[in-house]
C-alpha cells in the first residue's frame, strides 16, 4: 500500500516505537467475484487509481490474497464491512499477523 | 438479453422468461439474506468470518455490523427487483452500480449450492450452472457500459 508522505523525525524521536500494531484489511480470493468487478470495488470504494487496483486484484487472483488497506482498527473493520457489502472476502488482522 | 447504452443509462433487454428467473432468484436471496445464521450454508458467504484466529472479535464484529449489512443488502436487492417490473430496464448509472453487489451475491448463493469453492472448480452444465455464467455475463456487461466514456 502506499503510504503518502513519511513525517521527518528528529534524532530524539526517530527511536520512538509505536505502541501499536497498526491493523490492516485482506481481500481474499474467492471462485466467483470477476477480476473486472474486483477492480472496480478498489477503485469505487478505496478510491484508487486504476493502476493500483488492477494491481491488488491481480495479487489477490494470483497470490490468494492482498493486504488493501492498512491503519487503526476501527477503520480496518469499517473497510471490512463495506467490502463484505460488495460481496468481497475481506477479513481484519493485525499488521504482521495476516 | 441485449445490454446497451442509452446516454447515460444502461439498458437491460431480457429475453422472455430470463427477467422472471432473475426476480426468482432474489427473492430466495431475500429469503437467505435475512434468515437466521446457520440456516443456510450460503449465508456463511454473504456474511464471511472478519477474525480468522479470533472468534470473540469475529462475534462481536457481526453483532456489530450484521443488521446494518442486512438492511442495505437488501435494500439493493429490493431495487432490483423492482426494476424488474418493466420488460425493458433503463437504469441511471447511480442505479446500475447497485445491482452489482446483487448480482455477485446471487452468484455467492448459487455457486455454494453448486459446490463451487476453489478457482478450478468447474461450473456445471446444468440450468443452475447456465443461470450462474449468465449473472456474471450481465455483470460484465453492465461494469463494461458504465465504464465507458
Amino acid at each position: 500500500m502506499s503510504t503518502g508522505t513519511t513525517p521527518s523525525l528528529t534524532e530524539e524521536t526517530s527511536s520512538v516505537v509505536s505502541p501499536d500494531l497498526p491493523w490492516v484489511t485482506i481481500v481474499w480470493n474467492d471462485p466467483v467475484n470477476l477480476m473486472s468487478y474486483v477492480s472496480h470495488v478498489f477503485r469505487t470504494y478505496f478510491g484508487f487509481p486504476r493502476e493500483e487496483a488492477e494491481r491488488l486484484m491481480l495479487l489477490v487472483h494470483h497470490e490468494g490474497r492482498a493486504v488493501v488497506a492498512t491503519g487503526p482498527r476501527e477503520e480496518m473493520e469499517r473497510h471490512t464491512e463495506a467490502m463484505h457489502e460488495y460481496g468481497l472476502w475481506a477479513t481484519v488482522a493485525k499488521a504482521g499477523d495476516g | 438479453m441485449r445490454v446497451s447504452r442509452s446516454g447515460d443509462a444502461i439498458v437491460l433487454e431480457f429475453a422472455d422468461g430470463e427477467s422472471g428467473v432473475l426476480r426468482s432468484l432474489v427473492d430466495q436471496y431475500l429469503e437467505v439474506v435475512g434468515g437466521e445464521a446457520g440456516t443456510d450454508p450460503a449465508h456463511a458467504r454473504l456474511f464471511p468470518v472478519a477474525y480468522r484466529d479470533d472468534d470473540t472479535a469475529a462475534e462481536e464484529f457481526s453483532r456489530y455490523t450484521r443488521s446494518g449489512l442486512i438492511d442495505r443488502k437488501a435494500a439493493n436487492a429490493a431495487q432490483v427487483s423492482l426494476a424488474l417490473d418493466e420488460e425493458t430496464v433503463r437504469l441511471a448509472p447511480a442505479e446500475a452500480v447497485r445491482w452489482l453487489p446483487v448480482l455477485t451475491d446471487l452468484r455467492l448463493v448459487i455457486a455454494d449450492r453448486l459446490d463451487i469453492r476453489a478457482d478450478d472448480d468447474e461450473v456445471p452444465d446444468t440450468p443452475a450452472g447456465e443461470v450462474y455464467t449468465w449473472l456474471g455475463h450481465l455483470q460484465e456487461s453492465i461494469l463494461v457500459l458504465l465504464e465507458e466514456p
